[in-house]
């Protein structure tokens, strides 16, 4: 390549260094948005509230991080919450990838009638997809608790995963795969080595997505629910009334056993990553 | 040819490159393949497994001696300090101790709509709901009553609804002969408003539309209660309303500017009330009580002079449940005024129970001789609140019994107050 | 042989999804549909009479509430998009090792309740609250302003809480685009914003094309937000609401089901026509 003069097209350095700077700080503005209610939240989770309602401060204490173990009220839903969105998120991923796969590369008739299938879920009003999932129920004589929220839930996150790792299917370069298919001459070996690993950010996004819908769904819930309490069954009720501060206890929680977990991940990757500095990620090789 | 073969070795040192890059990513991957695999397999066995979770199996007979009961939430006396013992409900505990019944507790009926949803599927096929127990509010009674969703209680099993019930509790419009329901704990929907925002005391429903307030005015998203409020700002008691009569009712809250309302509420009228976002709003007794005593201590709460909507929750046993005979006793319990005195200091509704109010003073006195202050006060100011006034009683107004065409008409007409 | 395998994978590939949608959607969701053609009462039931003639009764009456919610859902939709674009980027291009990891942290908050996520932002945003109170009290606000139980308050609401639907099918496009083509584009002398306008977002449509619909559809017939940062005032009653309403506090099934339908009916067709704007090979590989 001939070297081009690169003085030319460069922003003067003052505004170069402003504009690299909006990015960063837009970015800076945009997480204390995210989490300016988790904020708010773990700082009420020392709040020491007389009455039931958690929503002016009274009195700094600890006795919320000790009295939320004795709360299986608050902690046994939240478990089955977390055990629903595990299981349901794994079924939906796999279910909605192979969805999207076969959208994405293969041309066969009815791909309308599996678009349908795909989208009207999403649009469909969550109390009538509830309502009627409980007639469904109710008709097969089955009782309603954790397995019918389990199926409740694979159902409508499908549709959301579909969308999400298409997006990333979308103008796949085959030429990977063709490589892959001369090393192994196995389409199968292909998929798994070549294909699955280069879609791995689109099934992970969706499964982010598919965790987020199930942990937090009500309504759908609430019709297949049965005697079983989720999460939000359980606030959505105790917030008529007053959440006590355990809940936000247990919401900390979560959220800095999530952060040490990422924490953990970076670090194990500075450890245990074969130094590749320079090196080129695999999208970039060949397009 | 050369070119070829050193595309291919680039191919093959990409790949090689992107797995040393990302060694967790992929243990993951496939970790979660794996499991993936597992519920597949899981999933494909469903039918089989939803068809043994089908009532009639083998396994939800064991359980018939347990009482299971349903009821709203924060609606009952909780020791949180106390681990499971067998509960951490005090009273449910005595009950248990004198009856050796054993009790599951659920406080998952959030909404009385919600629920009718939610149950009358199983209701209407004749199956169990999965409750000996539950509390809906009296129009839900009555309509349950009505489609034959309740089991009629038997009152020589309840001796002390009988000797103990106040007259207020009994013979109300949705179930006048008390034959399917007993009263649970009750209140009554008027105003709340806070003095130093709104300027002056309050008095009449007039005042929710005072303009001075606007912005600042709560409503409910409940039609009784408010459509209820609105009637008898008309002079016209709900329980005799006509169609008419609720047209000019929502022509009144029509009346008033678009923004003049902020919103209507169902429960969060509480949180705005408590921040001073609502200078005045519809509420209820028993929420202002506690917000005056924790969140906002200058709320007050007032019957409007042209009255104030009454209302109350309910015990009843629904079809499709064997165990009547251990519900009897829990209903039963719940009239006895021991245990009423031990549920109303704690939560602090009004209680069906006679003489609640004098144990209460009684508990303040015995406090006070102990040299618990705090407590002893708690109970004085308690005490006249459990019970509704003779005052109150007089302007405390119940809900109409609708027909289907009036319900229909009613709802339809409130829906353009909502907004729609 | 292999033709026949070919033949039959989309087939294996679609089956277990396929079936599942179909037993647990499809089918509750065709009874739905003939309830919306009965006629009757909840207490004494609902018999089929094919009453077509509901779809035109409540299009006529509600038309308005679709409406609404439609601006509402675009709105949100934009500014997610505005709003998240810039974060799926920054982690895309900037993240290196760490990319897993933010998309997670950004993701988080909503590991958290929705309830107790709108709680604590009506903390936050109540009238004297957090924010404002400090705002009116440096004079920048007047007293009587406030910002909850507002259309702007519903639009805020919505856009927070479907930002992830926005920003993970964005990243999931943006991360894979080869950045030696924005190279390339600028050793041809194309300046940055023409490099991002002409190559980064072009090669990113189809994430801002799934982001969108995963944002704009739930949020159209959304329905909690109206009523907890909305307040249930009366602006902002949306098609949601009506449903919600009809189905449960009017008990009318029939109206409740014809409006979900007529919701379904005009989310399709918009989506059909955005996606036909767009054009259909950004949807399909």
């Amino acid at each position: 390549m001939t070297p081009v003069p690169t003085a030319i097209h460069h922003a003067t350095p003052l505004r170069e260094r402003l504009s690299r700077l909006l990015l960063p700080s837009f970015t800076g503005l945009l997480l204390l948005f995210l989490f300016a209610p988790i904020g708010v939240m773990i700082a009420f989770s020392f709040n020491n509230p007389l009455g039931r309602q958690n929503i002016t401060w009274q009195g700094f204490t600890l006795g919320n991080y000790v009295s939320l173990w004795g709360r299986s009220d608050i902690t046994d839903p939240m478990i089955v919450s977390l055990g629903i969105a595990a299981i349901s998120t794994v079924v939906a991923t796999i279910f909605g990838t192979m969805i999207a796969l076969a959208l994405t590369r293969y041309r066969f008739a009815g791909t309308a009638v599996v678009n349908l299938l795909i989208f009207i879920p999403m649009t469909a009003p969550e109390i009538i997809l509830g309502a009627s999932l409980l007639t469904l129920w109710v008709s097969m004589g089955v009782e309603r608790g954790f397995l019918t929220i389990l199926v409740a839930h694979v159902m409508f996150n499908i549709s959301f995963v579909v969308v999400t790792v298409r997006a990333r299917l979308v103008g796949f370069n085959r030429s990977l795969e063709e490589a892959g298919m001369d090393l192994y001459a196995d389409g199968r070996t292909v998929f798994w080595k070549v294909t699955l690993p280069l879609i791995f950010p689109g099934i992970l996004s969706a499964a982010l997505l598919a965790f987020a819908l199930s942990i937090d769904d009500y309504v759908i819930t609430l019709f297949s629910a049965g005697r079983t309490l989720t999460f939000p069954l359980w606030v959505f009720g105790v917030s008529r009334l007053g959440i006590p501060p355990e809940v936000n206890v247990l919401g900390t929680l979560i959220f800095v056993v999530a952060i040490v977990g990422i924490g953990f991940q970076i670090w194990g990757q500075r450890r245990g990553g074969r130094s590749t500095d320079g090196a080129e990620p695999i999208t970039m090789v060949v397009r | 040819m050369t070119d070829e073969r050193q595309d291919q070795t680039e191919v093959e040192r990409a790949i090689s490159r992107f797995f040393a890059e990302e060694p967790q990513s992929r243990r993951a991957f496939l970790r979660r393949t794996g499991r993936g695999g597992v519920y597949v397999l899981g999933a494909l066995s469903l039918p089989a497994i939803l068809a043994a979770c089908a009532p009639g199996s083998p396994g939800a007979s064991a359980a018939a001696a347990k009482l299971r009961w349903l009821n709203w939430p924060a609606y009952i006396d909780i020791d949180e300090a106390m681990t499971p013992n067998p509960t951490k409900y005090p009273s449910i505990n005595a009950f248990i101790q004198q009856t050796g019944i054993s009790v599951e507790y659920n406080e998952g009926l959030l909404d009385n709509a919600e629920f009718l949803a939610q149950y009358t599927p199983d209701l209407r096929a004749g199956n169990s709901t999965g409750w000996d127990v539950m509390s809906p509010g009296g129009w839900v009674v009555e309509r349950m009553a009505r489609l034959g969703f309740l089991q009629e209680l038997d009152h020589s099993q309840l001796p002390n609804w009988t000797a103990n019930c106040a007259d207020y509790a009994k013979g109300i419009w949705f179930d006048p002969d008390n034959k399917y329901s007993v009263w649970w704990q009750g209140g009554i929907t008027g105003i709340g408003y806070s003095p130093e925002l709104t300027g002056r005391e309050i008095t009449s429903f007039e005042d929710l539309l005072d303009p001075a307030f606007a912005g600042r005015v709560g409503g409910f998203s409940d039609m009784r209660d408010m459509f209820g409020l609105t009637l008898l700002s008309l002079g016209v008691h709900p329980a005799d309303a006509t169609v008419a009569d609720v047209q000019r009712a929502q022509q009144k809250l029509l009346s008033v500017p678009k923004d003049h309302f902020r919103g209507f509420y169902g429960n969060e009228y509480y949180d705005a009330l408590a921040a001073g976002d609502l200078a005045i709003s519809v509420a209820w007794s028993g929420d202002v009580s506690q917000m005056a005593l924790y969140d906002r201590p200058t709320v007050k709460f007032v019957v409007p002079q042209e009255g104030g909507m009454r209302w109350n929750d309910n015990l009843v046993i629904p079809k499709g449940t064997t165990n009547t005979v251990n519900a009897h006793k829990l209903l039963n319990y719940w009239y006895d005024p021991a245990a009423a005195t031990t549920l109303s200091e704690y939560i602090g509704y009004f209680t069906p129970v006679k003489g609640v109010d004098d144990r209460i003073r009684a508990d303040a006195a015995t406090a006070r001789a102990g040299g618990d202050t705090a407590t002893a006060d708690t109970y004085d100011v308690l005490a006249p609140t459990v019970v509704p006034t003779a005052d109150q009683l007089t302007n405390i107004f119940p809900d109409k019994q609708l027909s289907e065409a009036e319900e229909a008409q009613w709802n339809s007409l409130f829906e353009t107050v909502l907004g729609a | 042989m292999r033709s026949l395998r070919r033949g039959l994978t989309p087939l294996l590939l679609l089956l277990p999804g396929g079936s599942w949608l179909i037993a647990f959607f499809a089918v509750p969701m065709a009874f739905m549909l003939l309830l919306s053609l009965q006629q009757g009462t909840f207490d004494t039931g609902y018999h089929l009479t094919w009453n077509f003639g509901i779809y035109p009764q409540v299009i006529g009456k509600y038309w308005a509430l679709f409406l609404r919610s439609a601006s509402f859902a675009l709105m949100a939709t934009a500014l997610t998009l505005a709003i998240g674009y810039p974060v799926a980027y920054t982690i895309a291009f900037h993240g290196g090792r760490l990319k897993n990891a933010l998309l997670l942290v950004v993701v988080l908050p909503f590991f958290v309740s929705f309830v107790i996520r709108t709680l604590n932002w009506r903390m936050i945003l109540a009238d004297n609250g957090m924010l404002f109170g400090f705002l009116k009290s440096v004079g920048i606000l007047r007293p009587d302003f406030h910002f909850l139980a507002t259309p702007a308050s519903v639009v805020f609401g919505l856009t927070y809480n479907f930002l992830p639907f926005m920003i993970l099918p964005l990243y999931v496009a943006i991360e894979k685009i080869d950045r030696r083509l924005i190279e390339a584009a600028t050793d041809l002398y194309a300046s940055r914003a023409q490099a991002f306008w002409r190559v980064t977002f072009v090669l990113s449509l189809p994430g801002v094309v799934a982001g969108s619909l995963l944002t704009f559809i739930p949020t159209v017939g959304d329905f909690i937000t109206a009523e907890v940062i909305g307040a249930g005032n009366p602006e902002v009653f949306m098609v949601g609401n009506i449903i919600q309403r009809k189905f449960l506090d009017s008990l009318d099934y029939p109206a409740a089901a014809a409006l979900s339908f007529v919701l379904v009916a005009a989310v399709m067709v918009l989506v059909i026509v955005y996606t036909r704007l767009i054009g259909s090979d950004r949807l399909s590989g």
